[in-house]
């Protein structure tokens, strides 16, 4: 009898102490994109008595994750956090829920557009969460040194970096050129300054046009004052040299500007400047990499999860979210004295944003990118001319293509 | 029966199902495209290649030294515990740890090798390493030796001490030298131990991912591209699960041949 009423106890405390029936699981980039997102969901479900399990995941298996369960509709995610160049992919044949309402005029208008299927125009699938563009960081202190203006063009940063890569006994530039997003991210401000692109509008290859070629050759060129090796570069390789002080300047994301401030990492603390990118032929053109957070088709709580997504992407809560270190995708808190006066490269970031210009909207993207990648890592590996590399990559990325439909 | 149930769910259904998407387009109507690409894909040939190439010139090195290791160590009357301990140290790193550590090492300029190298006034500005078109295979190679050849020296060092104590005496009374008694007591004594060794490390070889992925991801340009890491890109960049499968299906039939080949090489039935 003991035995019943204790069992019996025993089971209305664990049904007092039971989880809130409402759920949801939301998939996060393991970085810092995702920990402020990851906090606000913690947030979210103190707030709403809704369980929240939040699932990190390193960058290069969260887009496999999502692809997976998004085809197979299993409804593992409520919520994703996703890169904006997988955002045609992971929208195809209706992946991904459609917003009930339209979001509010507050965000950057090259951050909306990517959230759109088609891109610019159509139905809203996502809203941005990070916003990040790249930048061009350069050593203010050297520059004024040898008495150089901002640099404007590319050009410009090419006589640079042989003044201060000759005066200083350092390395006047550093860019990454491993194969795939890597070489591709650095070498799409090139190519766009000099009035080039991977893609007509049309979605043609033509990036064997003149323009492209000189690009190459141009980024080739900048490549002479990198540290040898560069070819095998990524994103950590050149923010150590910039922190280390033996590279004056380089193309690199928002995510590094913390670190280049931060005395126990880096030895440029206050002598790193951020511009918005620079033009040649054409005004200069960043590449957007927004964080976008979306509703899967396939969730089960979807009214829950779009309530998160409105709420984790208002004013206020993105206010939190730039404090915890990401760019915000909201003009107003670009333009907060707050966050100004704690965030020196806001003006910069902003200026980027609003001329940032996403990667084609294909959703074969990524093995364009990959193909692209490994021809213009050749050419700068020096195995391969910069006008065969071109003349090949639209070579392939055209059979990519004609697979493709 | 559950045994079959377990054989079943554990490797033939994965097999039926990966043929199935080999052989079928995206409307889900059997095709042969998928392998029909893999004669015109410049990047798959490059890749088994360097695969073919990799695991050959690995395959050699680390059995050469994991058998020398192996006879050096069982012939030290002292400190053989020692050396053993020591020596597994590498294989018992998990391969994503030590290729972090190896890629910061192979760091052009703040690398510890090209460190230690400048310490020793040699000029390392071109020395790139992983970075470099021509050196970056043998660099990815260089890493697997290392964390690997242990694995050879391990086997080898289990069947040299299964080896009886009495044909190596008798060899020796009739007046073998050191030689004659490994080429033609020790050596044939070894062979089943030396195939297996060479055939488990030849398939793990053949596999090669998480060391090039984290130290070069294929590059520069392809120069160390490998199967498994542009079977992974197709399957889950790419999205292409088909032409993944049949790519698998070329890796598996090329791996039993290479194993058959192995077989046959060291004359084992």
């Amino acid at each position: 009898m003991f035995r019943l009423a204790s069992l019996l106890i025993v089971t209305v405390l664990v049904g007092c102490n039971r989880a809130p029936d409402k759920a949801l699981t939301i998939a996060v980039n393991a970085g810092v994109e995702g920990t402020a997102l990851k906090a606000a969901a913690k947030e979210w479900g103190e707030a709403h008595g809704t369980r929240v399990e939040v699932v990190e995941l390193p960058y290069a298996n969260l887009f496999e994750k999502e692809q997976l369960d998004l085809t197979s509709r299993t409804g593992a995610y409520d919520v994703i956090m996703l890169d904006d160049p997988w955002f045609p992919r992971l929208v195809e044949g209706g992946n991904l829920a459609p917003l009930p309402h339209n979001p509010d005029e507050g965000f950057v208008p090259s951050c909306l557009a990517v959230c759109r299927n088609p891109f610019g125009s159509g139905t809203y699938f996502a809203l941005p969460y990070v916003g990040n563009s790249q930048l061009f960081f350069y050593r203010q202190d050297l520059f004024a040194k040898y008495n150089l203006a901002p640099p404007k063009t590319w050009h410009e940063v090419l006589s640079a970096a042989k003044i201060i890569g000759t005066q200083e006994k350092m390395f006047g530039y550093v860019m990454r050129a491993a194969p795939g997003n890597a070489v591709v991210a650095d070498f799409m401000p090139l190519l766009w300054a000099f009035g080039g692109d991977v893609l007509d509008t049309s979605g043609k290859p033509v990036c064997d046009s003149p323009a492209a070629i000189e690009a190459l050759r141009f980024m080739v060129e900048l490549g002479k004052y990198s540290p040898p090796g560069y070819a095998g570069f990524n994103a950590d390789e050149v923010s150590a040299h910039l922190l280390q002080s033996t590279a004056a300047m380089s193309i690199n994301w928002p995510a590094w500007i913390a670190a280049m401030d931060d005395p126990s990492k880096s030895k440029v603390v206050g002598k790193i400047g951020f511009l918005p990118m620079l033009g040649e032929r054409s005004p200069g053109v960043g590449e957007l990499g927004t964080w976008l957070v979306a509703v899967p088709a396939g969730s089960k709580h979807q009214s829950d999860a779009f309530a998160f997504l409105y709420w984790a992407t208002d004013a206020p809560q993105m206010q939190q979210a730039a404090l915890r270190g990401n760019p915000p995708t909201r003009r107003s808190l670009f333009e907060s004295p707050e966050l100004t006066a704690r965030f020196r490269a806001f003006p910069a970031q902003l200026a980027s944003l609003e001329s940032a210009r996403p990667r084609p909207r294909t959703p074969l993207w990524n093995e364009i990118e990959n193909t692209f990648g490994i021809y213009l890592s050749k050419a700068n590996a020096g195995t391969m001319d910069p006008a065969e590399a071109m003349h090949n990559a639209a070579r392939e990325i055209s059979q990519i293509l004609q697979r493709g439909q | 029966m559950p045994a079959l149930l377990v054989l079943f769910a554990l490797s033939l259904y994965p097999l039926i199902f990966a043929a199935r998407v080999s052989l079928t387009n995206s409307a889900g109507t059997f095709t042969l495209a998928n392998f029909a690409r893999l004669f015109q894909d410049r990047v798959f040939a490059v890749a088994a290649a360097q695969t073919l190439i990799f695991t050959a010139v690995a395959l050699t090195i680390e059995f050469a030294l994991g058998l020398g290791l192996a006879l050096l160590i069982e012939s030290l009357a002292r400190g053989r515990v020692l050396f053993r301990a020591g020596l597994l140290v590498p294989m018992l790193l998990p391969p994503v740890v030590a290729a972090v550590a190896w890629r910061l090492i192979y760091n052009p300029q703040f690398g510890l090798l090209n460190g230690t190298l400048r310490q020793f006034g040699v000029n390392t500005s071109q020395l790139t390493w992983t970075s470099g078109e021509s050196s970056a295979l043998i660099s990815v190679i260089l890493v697997d030796i290392w964390e690997w050849t242990p694995f050879l020296f391990l086997l080898l060092s289990a069947g040299l001490q299964a080896i009886p104590l009495e044909p190596l005496e008798a060899a020796r009374i009739d007046g073998a030298g050191p030689w004659q008694v490994f080429r033609d007591v020790i050596l044939p004594l070894l062979k089943p131990t030396i195939l297996l060794a060479l055939l488990l490390r030849a398939m793990d070889l053949v596999r090669i991912f998480d060391q090039i992925f984290i130290l070069t991801q294929g590059g520069p340009g392809t120069a160390t591209e490998t199967a498994s890491l542009y079977i992974y890109r197709t399957a889950f960049r790419f999205s292409n699960f088909g032409y993944a499968a049949a790519m698998s299906f070329v890796l598996l039939a090329a791996t039993m041949l290479f194993s058959r080949g192995l077989a046959r090489l060291v004359r084992v039935r």
